[in-house]
């Protein structure tokens, strides 16, 4: 059983494999029929699919292969021309021929799809145009595959092998293979010697209408086909079905193996054997393709070296970092030399390693656009437009997993360019454009992304034709079509339910498709750039950063936090002065060149308490995400990094703007932003940007007793702490102590108290009054929280620097106890009547 | 030779065997003080125990998660016991700790107050949990009888599972 499930896997990932170059091919073929090794190619596939599926016991899809292969056949001996029609019928058969493949890759068998019309065509376009042209005269037999003998002999005696060069084993089972084939010879004769069977019903065959006679031979068919194959499974056991060599084939019109039962297990799979070395010298002249030495390896594997590299980037971050700091410290040691060369050394391999990994995790990008032709091809067919695919660029190379994501976006912006932007060659003549339409699909690198462009030559966007479409369907108001500039109005395609279609076609018009690109290109934190022209064409840009587990960031500070953006949607950064932010409908926005950018602060997103007066400076981060920009207004910049996402876990997954986290160069962790989450809160959050005092003026509170009033004292002499204390306790205030300005400033940072006001010492180790005085000022709380001086300098110039750091009250020592009293209550607007 | 070999295997399954029986009769558990109460966690669902390092506050999360932590390179959750069980936040101390618990894939600190002890309690000594209904009571897996104490015993699995 395992030894069947191993070869299954084998088969499927082979199949999926020569499909994948078949459509391809197939469309090529449209235009050069008479190429020979291309449908010598497309051939191969049919034949070998067929004979491996046969030999797995997939009925089915072996009668679908089978007739696909005989009407193939008939074109590669000239005996078919392929034109449109017949390629529809091909092209529909091997969509059949996939699902058949996905079915056996789901569920383990191929039952349950309807190939019967599908055959009943093919077999169709085979009589209808080899009966229209002077055949030879066997040429029937392909279309009806019953079992006859003569196409069987015929099989095999052409397969002649070289028996020379075998080895004994191998001698073997040919020899078994050659009895088997007779014996299946002589069943099928005796079997169909009296009867000609439809072509539909040799595939099952029914056992209760037959003689005793039939069933006789049925029964010793059955057993020569279990010898076949056990011998071929001897001589064969991991060797591949290569296809039969096309150039042996005789003159004669040789449907290969015609007893679809029978016949395909024995020759299809015992056949190589002898043929192999032909068929792979054939493949290297035709391909010109070097063989390349490769291995196929689990993708689990490579995620988990990644995972691995990850780690190894984040203590190469952490090492750099303890080098600077030793460098720091030990200016000038001699072993700082040997430590710098270990650290770039270990930081140059670590790095090297990383894109080594990377690079094996890469797929050309073809693989992408391979089934675009296609594509193109049955939608120009049925949208009635000429429309040419220009592919460039299909080398690139991009991450494993973001080539599955990518398909789903092209598929849809390319329809969305054959339905939307290609004309109809009516239109297109009268506009005084070539009749056809090309789209171009290009691929190139630009920096640490993958740039995806596709251009058309079609009708273009219309910005204020997109802006009404989108009054009337009440996806924006009139006022923000009014404001909004021409890319803006390009972006209203990629709303959900947004649709220029009028009416709902099978290609487009549901206005899901553009959202779909939305959705994917943000996920993969790329962008997208639209640019078009009336009558012109569009250009559709996606921008894709190379790989998703190790990015590049911008760590940004707000307050005492960090936080890192990815770098793919930093588009730049300003430092603009308060003034420039407008408040237009309660939303803050600023003026970017010739563009209007609303503004979000990072603090507002996530809660964080604002303590500090932001300077008279403020930085905007403009982020980029698919078609839409926003600016984010942070305390800092602190620089870029390369970070590796890991996740919050079970227990904290899906916060909201939060992507993920990393850990910094010192061990500590800084989470990471989710541009796309952050844009669509930035919607609903309410702006605090230039009310930042709000918080202050609400300090106060209600006071409803003296011990509401809360007071600190800042002195490191206790006596001097002592004399305030008992100067105040008459007041009934709440009063707290602290012996230096650090202590002083850690007590307002816990922020357990709700202080009115400091008395403030000015000679204190650790840290000054002035000192203490400037910090606290730049608490945005604490900003209008009154500081009073209590102090034995009396200098002129003391009391100045007193006032410059933003004392409001200067008393010396000594003083009366009435005197610090009076001077309290007035500024902590005592309430007497409390 | 196999015979041999029997005996010896069947000698081990016994060991092992009556090692079960031993260590289903007592249960092993970490003591730790929160508020003023005495809790416990079996001693086989704590990954480890740290001194307090520094964290980073999560946005959008309830009071009591206080952020995320690095340990060795992975980010774990870290969990204020206090808040969670509606006390009073208290200031670090020297003998805070985290207790770095797990169930299954699922990684949690804690923070706590103190470490009390590691407790060998024979499972007799364990009742069920008290009939109560209000939420914090469904965190209780039972209570641990000591000669002169009570200490509650917590379910792992319910700390570590998100409530909100």
């Amino acid at each position: 059983m395992d030894e069947f499930q191993e070869i299954l896997q084998d088969f499927l990932v082979e199949s999926f494999e020569l499909i994948e170059q078949l459509d391809q091919d197939l469309v090529e073929l449209e235009s050069r029929p008479d190429d020979l090794d291309l449908l010598n190619r497309i051939f191969r596939v049919a034949h070998t699919i067929k004979g491996a599926s046969s030999f797995l016991n997939f009925d089915v899809l072996t009668h679908l292969t089978h007739h696909m292969e005989n009407l193939l056949n008939m074109a590669r001996h000239g005996d078919l021309v392929i034109d449109a029609d017949v390629m529809d019928v091909i092209l529909e058969s091997i969509d059949l021929m996939k699902a058949l493949l996905v079915r056996i890759r789901d569920s383990g068998e191929d039952s349950g799809l309807e190939v019967n019309p599908c055959v009943a065509r093919l077999d169709a376009v085979a009589n209808g145009t080899s009966l229209g042209e002077t055949v030879p005269a066997p040429a029937a037999a392909p279309s009806t595959p019953a079992p006859e003998p003569k196409p069987a002999v015929a099989a095999v005696s052409e397969e002649e092998p070289d028996y020379s060069g075998m080895s004994d084993a191998e001698v073997e089972a040919e020899i078994e293979r050659l009895i088997a084939v007779r014996q299946a010879e002589d069943a099928a004769k005796r079997a169909n010697s009296a009867k000609s069977s439809t072509p539909s019903a040799e595939e099952e065959p029914d056992y209760s209408g037959m003689s005793d006679e039939e069933v006789e031979a049925e029964i010793e068919r059955l057993i020569a086909v279990r010898q076949a194959e056990d011998a071929a499974k001897r001589s064969n056991k991991a060797q591949e079905p290569e296809p039969v060599a096309p150039a042996a084939s005789a003159p004669v019109p040789v449907t290969p193996p015609a007893a679809p039962k029978s016949e395909p297990a024995p020759v299809a799979k015992a056949a190589p054997a002898p043929k192999k070395v032909e068929a792979k010298d054939d493949g290297e002249n035709r391909g010109g393709s070097a063989v390349e030495q490769t291995i196929r390896v689990d993708v689990k594997r490579l995620d988990h070296l990644m995972n691995l590299i990850g780690e190894l980037v984040l203590g190469k971050n952490r090492l750099i970092k303890i080098n600077d700091d030793v460098e720091e410290r030990y200016e000038g040691e001699a072993f700082l030399e040997e430590l710098n060369q270990v650290v770039s050394i270990v930081s140059l391999v670590t790095t090297d390693l990383q894109i080594a990994v990377m690079k094996t995790r890469m797929l050309p990008i073809g693989k992408v656009f391979n089934k675009f032709p296609r594509m193109i091809r049955d939608l120009s067919r049925e949208l009635n437009k000429k429309i040419e695919l220009e592919i460039t660029g299909e080398e690139t190379e991009l991450d494993k997993s973001i080539v599955e994501e990518i398909g789903d976006p092209l598929v849809h912006i390319i329809r969305n360019s054959c339905d939307h932007g290609i004309e109809t060659p009516e239109v297109r003549l009268a506009a005084g454009k070539e009749e056809g339409g090309t789209i171009q699909l290009k691929a190139y690198h630009e920096g640490n992304h993958i740039v995806i462009q596709i251009i058309d030559d079609g009708k273009g966007l219309d910005a204020d034709m997109l802006k009404s479409k989108s009054i009337e369907k009440n996806i924006i108001t009139e006022k923000e079509a009014d404001t909004m500039s021409e890319k803006e109005a390009f972006g209203l395609i990629f709303r959900p339910g947004f649709s220029t279609a009028a009416q709902v076609t099978s290609v487009s018009g549901r206005g899901v498709g553009m959202d779909v690109v939305k959705t994917n290109i943000e996920k993969l934190n790329g962008m997208i750039d639209i640019d078009s022209e009336v009558g012109q064409g569009t250009s559709m840009k996606l921008k894709i950063p190379l790989t998703l587990a190790i990015i590049q960031a911008l760590l940004v500070g707000v307050q005492e936090e960090y936080y890192a953006i990815p770098l793919a949607s930093v588009l730049e950064t300003v430092r603009i002065s308060k003034d420039e932010i407008y408040t237009v409908e309660s939303r803050s926005v600023m003026r970017l060149r010739d563009e209007v950018l609303s503004l979000v602060h990072i603090g507002d997103i996530f809660e964080v308490e604002r303590v500090f007066d932001n300077s008279e400076h403020a930085y905007v981060v403009v982020l980029g995400l698919a078609e839409s920009k926003i600016g984010l207004i942070v305390d800092s910049l602190v620089g870029q990094e390369e970070i590796v996402i890991k996740s919050l876990g079970e227990y904290l997954k899906g916060i909201e703007g939060i992507a993920g986290a990393t850990i910094r160069g010192d061990g500590g962790v800084t989470l990471i932003v989710d541009v796309a989450a952050l844009m669509q809160m930035a919607k609903s959050v309410k702006s605090t940007v230039g009310q930042e005092s709000a918080e202050a003026k609400g300090r106060g509170g209600a006071k409803t007793s003296p011990t509401d009033y809360c007071v600190m004292i800042v002195d490191d002499s206790k006596t001097d702490r002592t004399i305030m204390r008992k100067a105040l306790e008459p007041m009934g205030i709440t009063l707290v102590e602290a012996t230096d300005g650090v202590e002083a400033l850690n007590i307002l940072k816990q922020g357990d108290h709700n202080f009115d006001g400091m008395l403030v010492d000015i000679e204190m180790p650790r840290m000054d009054g002035y000192t203490l005085a400037a910090e606290i000022k730049k608490y945005n709380k604490y900003k209008n929280l009154p500081l009073i001086a209590v102090t034995s300098r009396t200098g002129k110039a003391d009391r100045m620097r007193g006032v410059e750091s933003g004392m409001v009250e200067y008393i010396t020592k000594p003083y009366s106890p009435e005197y610090l009293m009076n001077v309290v209550k007035r500024n902590i607007k005592f309430n007497e009547g409390l | 030779m196999s015979e041999k070999l029997q005996q010896i295997i069947n000698k081990q399954n016994k060991a092992l065997s009556g090692d079960d029986i031993k260590i289903d009769e007592v249960i092993q558990l970490v003591g730790f003080i929160v508020g003023d109460e005495e809790f416990s966690v079996p001693i086989l669902s704590i990954q480890e125990i740290i001194k307090p390092i520094s964290w980073t506050r999560v946005p959008q999360t309830p009071e009591y998660i206080l952020g995320v932590f690095n340990l060795r390179g992975s980010v774990i959750p870290l969990i204020d016991l206090r808040s969670r069980f509606g006390l009073e936040t208290q200031k670090h101390t020297e003998e805070t700790r985290f207790i770095v618990m797990k169930n299954n894939d699922d990684v949690a600190g804690f923070v706590i107050d103190r470490l009390t002890e590691a407790i060998r309690l024979p499972k007799k000594d364990v009742g069920p949990a008290p009939d109560t209904v209000n939420e914090e009571a469904s965190m209780i897996d039972g209570v641990g009888k000591q000669a002169d104490r009570i200490i509650t015993i917590l379910k792992v699995g319910k700390l570590l599972e998100r409530n909100f």
